[in-house]
């Protein structure tokens, strides 16, 4: 059984493995990073590269540190007051938790996606209109009409909800919930797009339309996504990142990851001997 | 990507999409826009900050007020007034002076005019001004006391008049500015605790005025509104919570109990004033009214209306808040229904209730409005003895003396206002404490 | 005998049956060696009731008709044949004789009343004893009744227990009791006022005047549209213009920027406010935030400026709505999931951009929910405007001038000494119904807006 699941897993892997390209542009880099929450370590010393046009998957298992982490990488731990970062992380070789970083600036270049689809409860448009409106990224009524109408056609949901944008966003499936707050995050243009297990409240079709949505934005961001099915790792994702108790345990080229896994603490994760 | 269930998807081959242009952030129609966006978001938090500041700021006005002007009631200012008793002629039986026919003995005497002319010898043809006309009085309880100074001259404390207060606190007549400075030169004036402010009721006269007879109507009220509106809020609450079966007959409770704790207050005081004031025909007799005007019985059967609902909504919450597993537990040691309630659930859940209990009460006593629509907006000289007799309460005291014209009435009604503070802290301090003492997480 | 002395002796008896009652249950278990099915303890509080409860309910009904004997026993006397015929005298007469029957009046003005006092005296005792006397029998033979009944497999527990449920029932009734007291009594009085004068007159007239009341065309003085509009000037609008901006600007400040350690103090120094007696805000008002509007007012060019303008009292009621309001949008705000506030934050919005555009709209129905709930208790309020209100009734716009409001005139035509059924006594209760609606609408309205929305977000 492990063995099938290891070779089922390895071949998911390497079936996607020709979009990888191991000499991508690093686009994020973090350097011997700890995470506090109070009293507890979450994150102990994690250093990665985030490469540009690539999708990186974070897997391990429950309480590992992989959400906390990413949270990290567009600062949203500074909304949680206990929390507290150490190290360094960068954004194009700019220390993100520099005195200097704009955190407004950074969450609209560092874009993300949540557990739970989260839509505002206003119109489709006003949610995909948000982003670009607090930020002043459209100078007019037509240029907005735009921006709303290619964010929602990358996120695939133009043609279902083209004639109803004044409908609430709260009023769709989940499915539809999930790639509207994609199309969300990208009407903003950001850079990175970080995915917090985003289809971890969804039903397997609209897993996969947010699978394929995935793949059809690689091309043009850096994609860190979060999730507990290994499948779904293998089958997005072209960088695989291992945590475990709150260390990074291994990183690699997916297809590595799961063919040849140097650790045998990710091989037994990967061969659900325990997770 | 040949998977059957993944349909395809419209804008899959991406030819339709504009590519992507990075947002410039760099450029300084943009840094303004941010920097503008940054102050939008300090001036919105100070703001929010202006707000918790001047509200409480409001409440440190409002009590420094209060006490600044309220503080003054506590004391009096008092006059050395020398009595040579001898001289006066005065003629009373001393062995008399410690029985009951005293008072009318040493008044028949003729001391109040005797401590005027004292005073006009003391401090000349102005002197009647300066002491309080109720100086009498305490001269009498001297005397009363210490029979013995009778025999000489006696130096006695006695209230000052109000104009002489006044005097020394603002400014007063030029009459009395003098006979201040005057008697200030002579060390003749001495501020001393009011002890009369506490003890004493209702009087026409500011320097005489104390609270009680309001305190003890307030106690009654207090006492028939709990006595009432306790056990039957806790009652009904153990009904709604334990018993009830989920009809339509207990919905118009709930809603009924819900709306009752948004009803104004003063309908309450409608309410009680046509039901237990009211007169009824009943059988072609005029029946009625149930209960006498002014009293503290029907005062606290009103306010004990008003706070039954705020007991019953927090007495359900805390019994709401009994985990069932108690309840199985006793249940399933053969206990009956009545049981389970009365020996798990109520002992468990009464921190709660009486945090409810008191939270209620002090807002009860509070109130003001709908005790006066029931009569207890009376002149009540004497405090009352008995639930049935006329009173007033703390609150109206404070409504009565604040309509008064008389300058004295300010310090006094901001005395009182501070009594009534001093308990309504005290009963949320002790609410405070029995939630925090007794708050259990299940 | 006096009544709480009987109170005791009945308590007292209860106790003995209770103990006697216990007593003999406790040997039944001895003697039979088997199980009761109740404890002796149920059977004492089985017997203990019987015992108590016939007694006390006939001394609830007899104190009701005991009067009545009373005065007819009197009347049945001659002398009571020269009682003046005018029933306001007759009562003065009948109450000093009263007086002097129970020695809470020593000489008598009425020389028919010094006649009359020693027949009311002996009525009184005759009717006092007759009701001692009936009401320890009752308790007797409730006692000696129950206590035959009372045997081994007696299931006393089941009865109890009975009583115990009627009890609780009857206690969770007098909620709807009161409900429906408040209405009637409203209602009937207020027929009674609209058979006196138009309901339209009442509704839509423009003038309200009830020092002056033609006894002709009473509705002429007393229309209460200005009171209304006084009502809502002061209690929906001049408080709420205070209440809402620092309510819900401390509520936000509190839950979105304070640190935990401010909001720990914050806000019990906030519901303070909300505890202060409105007496207390009423003297404020009237003694320290009136006279320094009227300076204000003066200051603005204003030359008649009154001292008590609708302002004073309005902003003084809007400070004491403020923990009101601050806590009912606390509630909201805190009902919006934080997945809401996650996702504009991280599309780069700041914080300020976050609760006016996410957080605020999506709790908004909680929101105006709270408004109607404080202007329900703003327009309810009485104790501020009766003591900074003046009792003018204009219709004005000026929060300068002075205007009157619903309450405020309820308390001034129910002090005074105008007779019951007139109709400057009965417009109060005609205005009491008004309110009394108003408010219960706003109620209704607010609770069903709230309950939708927290099933929103459940």
């Amino acid at each position: 059984m492990n063995d099938l699941t290891d070779t089922t897993l390895a071949q998911t892997a390497r079936e996607h493995a020709d979009m990888a390209d191991s000499a991508a542009p690093v686009k994020m880099a973090a350097r011997d990073v700890h995470v506090y929450y109070g009293e507890t370590h979450a994150i102990k010393g994690v250093s990665i590269d985030i490469d540009m046009d690539h999708v990186t998957a974070f897997i391990g298992p429950s309480g590992c540190g992989k959400s906390t982490f990413l949270r990290t990488l567009n600062r949203m731990n500074d909304t949680i007051a206990a929390a507290r970062v150490e190290g360094q992380i960068t954004l194009d070789g700019e220390d993100i938790y520099a005195s200097g970083m704009d955190v407004v600036q950074l969450r609209a270049r560092v874009g993300m996606v949540f557990q739970k689809p989260n839509p505002f409860p206003k119109s489709i448009y006003e949610n995909v209109a948000y982003g670009p409106r607090i930020h002043g990224l459209a100078a007019s009524k037509s240029d907005m009409d735009a921006i709303v109408e290619r964010s929602l056609r990358r996120a695939g949901l133009w043609d279902e909800v083209k004639d109803r944008l004044t409908d609430s966003g709260t009023a769709m499936s989940g499915g539809q919930q999930q790639r509207l707050c994609i199309a969300r995050a990208i009407a903003v243009d950001p850079e990175v797009i970080l995915m917090d297990e985003p289809c971890s409240a969804l039903d397997p079709i609209a897993t996969a339309k947010i699978e394929e949505l995935i793949h059809e934005l690689r091309g043009n961001y850096a994609i860190v996504i979060v999730t507990h099915n290994m499948q779904q790792a293998a089958r997005v994702s072209q960088r695989t990142a291992f945590f475990h108790l709150g260390n990074l345990v291994e990183y690699g080229v997916t297809s590595d990851i799961f063919t040849n896994p140097r650790e045998d603490k990710t091989k037994d994760y990967i061969t659900g001997r325990y997770g | 990507m040949s998977d059957p269930l993944m349909p395809e998807l419209p804008s899959a081959g991406g030819g339709t999409i504009a590519p992507r242009q990075p947002t410039d952030w760099t450029t300084d129609a943009m840094r303004q826009r941010i920097r503008k966006r940054y102050a939008r978001e300090r001036r919105f938090r100070r703001l929010g900050l202006v707000a918790v500041v001047m509200s409480a700021a409001f409440l440190a006005f409002l009590l420094v007020t209060m006490a600044s002007q309220g503080l003054g009631g506590f004391f009096r200012t008092e006059v050395a007034l020398p009595i040579d008793f001898p001289q006066t002629g005065i003629e009373v039986d001393k062995a008399a002076l410690d029985q009951p026919g005293a008072d009318l003995a040493l008044a028949g005497a003729g001391l109040e005019n005797i401590v005027g002319s004292a005073a006009i010898a003391a401090f000349g043809d102005y002197g009647p001004n300066v002491i309080s006309d109720n100086a009498w009085l305490t001269v009498r309880e001297a005397i009363k006391h210490d029979p013995s100074i009778l025999d000489g001259r006696a130096v006695i404390h006695v209230p000052a008049s109000a104009e002489i207060d006044r005097a020394i606190s603002e400014t007063g007549t030029p009459e009395a500015e003098a006979a201040v400075t005057k008697l200030q030169a002579e060390n003749a004036i001495t501020e001393g605790f009011n002890w009369r402010f506490l003890s004493a009721s209702d009087s026409t006269d500011p320097t005489q005025v104390g609270i009680w007879g309001a305190l003890k109507g307030s106690f009654f009220t207090m006492l028939v509104t709990f006595l009432i509106a306790f056990p039957v809020g806790v009652l009904a609450a153990i009904y709604l919570e334990e018993y009830a079966p989920k009809n339509r007959w207990t919905d118009l409770v709930e809603v009924s109990i819900n709306n009752l704790a948004a009803v104004p207050s003063i309908i309450f005081g409608l309410l009680g004033l046509a039901v237990f004031l009211g007169t009824w025909t009943l059988f072609g007799h005029k029946v009625g009214p149930l209960l006498p005007r002014s009293a503290a019985l029907v005062g606290g059967l009103t306010l004990a209306l008003m706070i039954m609902p705020v007991i019953v909504i927090a007495s359900r919450n805390a019994i709401k808040a009994v985990p069932p597993s108690i309840r199985d537990a006793a249940l399933g040691i053969g206990a009956s229904k009545v049981q389970v309630v009365f020996h798990h659930v109520l002992p468990l859940a009464l921190p709660g209730i009486l945090t409810g209990t008191i939270i209620g009460m002090a807002r009860a006593l509070g109130e003001t409005a709908p005790l006066l629509l029931v009569g207890m907006r009376a002149f009540i000289a004497t405090p009352p003895d008995s639930l049935t007799d006329k009173a007033t309460v703390l609150p109206v005291q404070i409504f009565l003396w604040s309509d008064e014209v008389s300058r004295g009435f300010v310090e006094k009604t901001s005395a009182a206002i501070i009594v009534l503070l001093v308990f309504l802290l005290a009963m949320n301090a002790v609410a405070i404490y029995l939630r925090n003492k007794f708050e259990t997480r299940w | 005998m006096t009544f709480s002395a009987l109170i005791f002796l009945i308590a007292g008896l209860g106790l003995i049956s209770w103990l006697t009652a216990r007593a003999r249950a406790a040997r039944f278990d001895r003697a039979g060696r088997r199980r009761l099915h109740s404890l002796p303890a149920q059977h004492g509080w089985y017997v203990a009731l019987w015992t108590v409860v016939p007694p006390l309910l006939f001394l609830l009904c007899w104190s009701a008709i005991e009067p009545g004997l009373v005065s007819q026993a009197v009347m049945a006397h001659p002398a009571a044949a020269q009682l003046p015929g005018f029933d306001f005298e007759r009562q003065a007469v009948l109450a000093e004789a009263r007086r002097l029957a129970s020695g809470s009046q020593i000489g008598a003005f009425n020389p028919l009343a010094e006649q009359l006092a020693p027949v009311m005296a002996e009525a009184q005792s005759h009717y006092a004893w007759l009701g001692t006397l009936v009401a320890m029998l009752l308790a007797f033979a409730g006692g000696a009744f129950a206590f035959t009944r009372i045997r081994a497999n007696f299931h006393a527990r089941t009865r109890v227990e009975r009583v115990v449920m009627f009890v609780l029932i009857i206690a969770s009734l007098i909620a709807i009791l009161t409900t429906l007291g408040i209405f009637l009594s409203l209602v009937r009085e207020s027929l009674r006022f609209f058979s006196m004068v138009p309901v339209t007159d009442f509704l839509f007239g423009t003038h309200w005047a009830p020092q002056v009341i033609d006894p002709n065309d009473p509705g002429a003085s007393l229309g209460a549209v200005p009171l209304f509009w006084g009502t809502f000037f002061i209690g929906a609008v001049i408080a709420m213009l205070v209440a809402i901006p620092f309510g819900l600007m401390s509520a936000i400040y509190l839950t979105q920027y304070a640190a935990p350690r401010v909001r720990r103090w914050m806000k019990p120094i906030l519901e303070i406010l909300a505890g202060v007696p409105t007496v207390v805000y009423g003297y404020f008002a009237a003694l320290t935030v009136a006279p320094a509007v009227r300076d204000l007012a003066v200051m603005l060019g204003m030359e008649f400026a009154s001292s008590e303008s609708a302002l004073a009292a309005g902003v003084v009621m809007g400070v004491m709505i403020i923990p009101f309001v601050s806590s009912m949008a606390d509630d909201s705000i805190a009902a919006v999931p934080t997945a809401m506030r996650d996702g504009s934050l991280a599309l780069g919005a700041t914080t300020s951009e976050t609760i006016g555009r996410v957080l605020v709209p999506a709790a908004l129905p909680g929101v105006v929910a709270g408004v109607l709930l404080a202007v329900s208790r703003a327009i309810g309020e009485t104790m501020i405007v009766v003591m900074a209100a003046s009792g003018a009734a204009n219709i004005t716009l000026n929060p300068f001038e002075s205007t009157t409001t619903v309450t405020k005139q309820i308390v001034d035509l129910l002090t005074g000494d105008a007779a019951f059924d007139s109709p400057k006594t009965l417009a109060a209760f005609a205005l009491g119904l008004t309110l009394f609606l108003v408010t219960l609408a706003l109620n209704i309205i607010a609770l069903r807006v709230v309950k939708k929305y927290r099933e929103a977000y459940e």
